[in-house]
């Protein structure tokens, strides 16, 4: 009952934050109603399905401070679990969803357990190699398609098919991501006033002040990366149905975790609004760069080095990211 | 029976020996202090006791039970609580936040945990400073925090590492007045490790005195004071030979 209070009461936040996050979500759910371009659809589903992402990282990244670079792999779990299951035994979207989810939570442990005996660094770069590695095997295992990867042809089926999550017209996935960005945002809310939040805070802070004040720092590390990956996975099988066509490169790139963690970042990471602001200044940006700079002028990467310029911004002004900006601004003013 | 034992405690650091066969134990109620110069392995020891670093030899028995082999967090659940030394807050958690953390031990309520640490805060007269970040308080108020958090815990035992380190007589006076309160009336054993010594001649009940990772004197404030062997660890040995130990080391008074 207190954590379904908790995450409805957003009441610690200024006003002028809930009027401005009322107004995003009013666009949000009438957009589709006006007219716009193909490129916009996808642009804020894009936007959509990495705000998600951006808040799955948050919670072991931002509020915990470990900085995972291997988010694709789980990504890669939950859009591979989807197609198979759907493709091979017709098996619907809302249940290879949550066994998707059970597959990275399982695997997460698998690597969450050792991996957080490393601190800072070697983390970072252990996740990136797990992630590598996940990536390798799914590109020579046959079951799933090896590296030519998984196609969902949409004209087996009746579009728009709820159960399966097969539609002709974006906007059906538009509205079905939405949803899931309310319900992470809500349970977000929820998740920074936890307990667990809370610890997690703490253990960002110093380690050792949290374990003399009862943590168990490396199982709460654990059991946030698994809430991570569940977060994750549950887009990375929306995000099976909705391109229609996986294979290793694109769904469990590095590109992918870093864009993950970058944005998340540049948001502002440990904040609840963090995430959606970095998806929001960063997807626009990657679609545009990608869609016709990058195809028409013919500067492919250009993306990777805006991204560049955007970590060593961060890294060097405000670590904290846009909102960390908008919290001091904030705090001087108080004063 | 001892509140706390501890037996024949000894803590290597490679080939550095930082706490060599220390005994002690402490009844339920009492204040004791742990004194000694810079490097005599004081925060070691409660490192160890508190279960952050593995013991070498030696065991620790805190009410009853054996917490030797313990972890940290383990040993705080069993209601020992510690401070640090240096608090290195990063600014993320607000001091209420700060001291919800320590509340959470013992709830997964956030209303719950809320109400405690604001009942601690008023208790601790710091109520007013519920909403800064710690890194913007002074040290003093710093100094208070880290106590209110770590009560938050509601714990048996507090350690408290240099409360007093940096502050003025005055703050001194007020962080004196705070552990008198935690000690008389929240009813915890409280432990010291102090360098300013009008704190402790004035609260501990007894002080223990630790000089090159060994115990060199136990005893009341008024004998250790008097002890030539702790004013030659403080002072060094030709201070005692010119001044023949009769000053005592703690009378600035």
């Amino acid at each position: 009952m207190e954590a379904l209070r908790n995450a409805l009461d957003f009441s610690d936040f200024p006003r002028l934050d809930l009027i401005v996050a009322g107004c995003v979500a009013i666009v949000f759910i009438v957009f589709p109603l006006f007219p716009h371009s193909s490129f916009a659809m996808a642009t804020m589903i894009q936007f959509l399905m990495f705000s998600l992402y951006g808040m799955g990282w948050n919670t072991i990244g931002g509020y915990g401070g470990q900085v995972d670079l291997g988010k694709a792999q789980y990504v890669g779990i939950g859009a591979y679990t989807t197609a198979v299951m759907l493709i091979r035994w017709d098996i619907p979207f809302w249940v290879s969803m949550p066994i998707g989810m059970f597959f990275a939570v399982i695997w997460s442990f698998i690597i969450g357990y050792p991996l957080f005996r490393l601190k800072g660094h070697y983390f970072a770069i252990a996740t990136i190699a797990t992630s590598l590695v996940l990536k390798d095997i799914f590109e020579v295992w046959d079951f799933v398609g090896a590296a030519r990867g998984l196609e969902i042809s949409p004209i087996k089926y009746h579009p728009p098919d709820f159960l399966r999550l097969i539609f002709r017209e974006d906007v059906y996935y538009f509205y079905v991501i939405l949803g899931f960005f309310f319900l992470g945002i809500l349970y977000m809310n929820w998740f920074r006033k936890s307990r667990l939040g809370f610890q997690l805070r703490s253990i960002k802070d110093n380690e050792d002040v949290a374990r003399s004040l009862g943590i168990n720092v490396h199982w709460a590390k654990v059991k946030t990366y698994a809430i991570a990956t569940a977060f994750v996975s549950m887009v990375g099988s929306f995000h099976a149905c909705y391109i229609k066509s996986i294979e290793p490169e694109d769904t469990m790139s590095l590109d992918i975790s870093i864009l993950i963690a970058l944005m998340a970042m540049l948001g502002g990471a440990g904040s609840l609004w963090g995430p959606v602001i970095g998806a929001g200044i960063l997807i626009p940006i990657k679609s545009y760069l990608k869609e016709w700079l990058g195809a028409q002028a013919g500067l492919v990467g250009i993306d990777l080095i805006i991204y560049a310029l955007i970590i060593m911004a961060i890294s060097a002004f405000e670590p904290r990211g846009v909102w960390g900006i908008v919290e001091k601004i904030r705090r001087r003013r108080r004063d | 029976m001892a509140f706390l034992e501890v037996h024949n405690l000894t803590k290597d650091f490679g080939g550095l020996r930082a706490n060599n066969d220390i005994s002690f134990s402490m009844a339920r109620g009492e204040l004791v202090s742990l004194i000694g110069p810079n490097g005599a392995g004081k925060t070691t020891l409660f490192n160890c006791i508190s279960g952050l670093h593995p013991v070498t030899s030696g065991r620790v028995i805190f009410n009853g039970e054996e917490i030797t082999k313990l972890n940290a967090h383990q040993v705080a659940r069993r209601g020992l609580a510690r401070t640090f030394q240096v608090y290195a807050a990063a600014g993320d958690l607000n001091v209420i936040e700060n001291v919800m953390v320590g509340c959470f031990m013992k709830t997964h309520l956030r209303s719950r945990a809320r109400a405690r640490a604001t009942e601690i805060l008023k208790d601790l007269n710091i109520d007013h400073l519920a909403d800064y970040l710690v890194s913007e308080l002074p040290v003093a108020a710093q100094k208070l925090v880290t106590m209110a958090t770590a009560i938050g815990s509601d714990p048996r035992l507090l350690m408290l590492d240099e409360v007093a380190a940096g502050l003025n007589p005055n703050e001194i006076e007020g962080i004196l007045a705070s552990i008198r309160h935690v000690h008389d009336d929240l009813g915890i054993t409280v432990m010291l490790i102090e360098h300013v010594m009008e704190l402790v001649m004035k609260i501990s009940h007894r002080v223990i005195v630790l000089d090159y990772g060994e115990k060199i004197a136990e005893g009341d404030p008024e004998t250790i004071a008097k002890d030539p062997g702790v004013i030659k660890a403080y002072l060094g040995e030709r201070y005692v030979r010119e001044h023949g130990g009769q000053q005592a080391v703690g009378s600035r008074e």
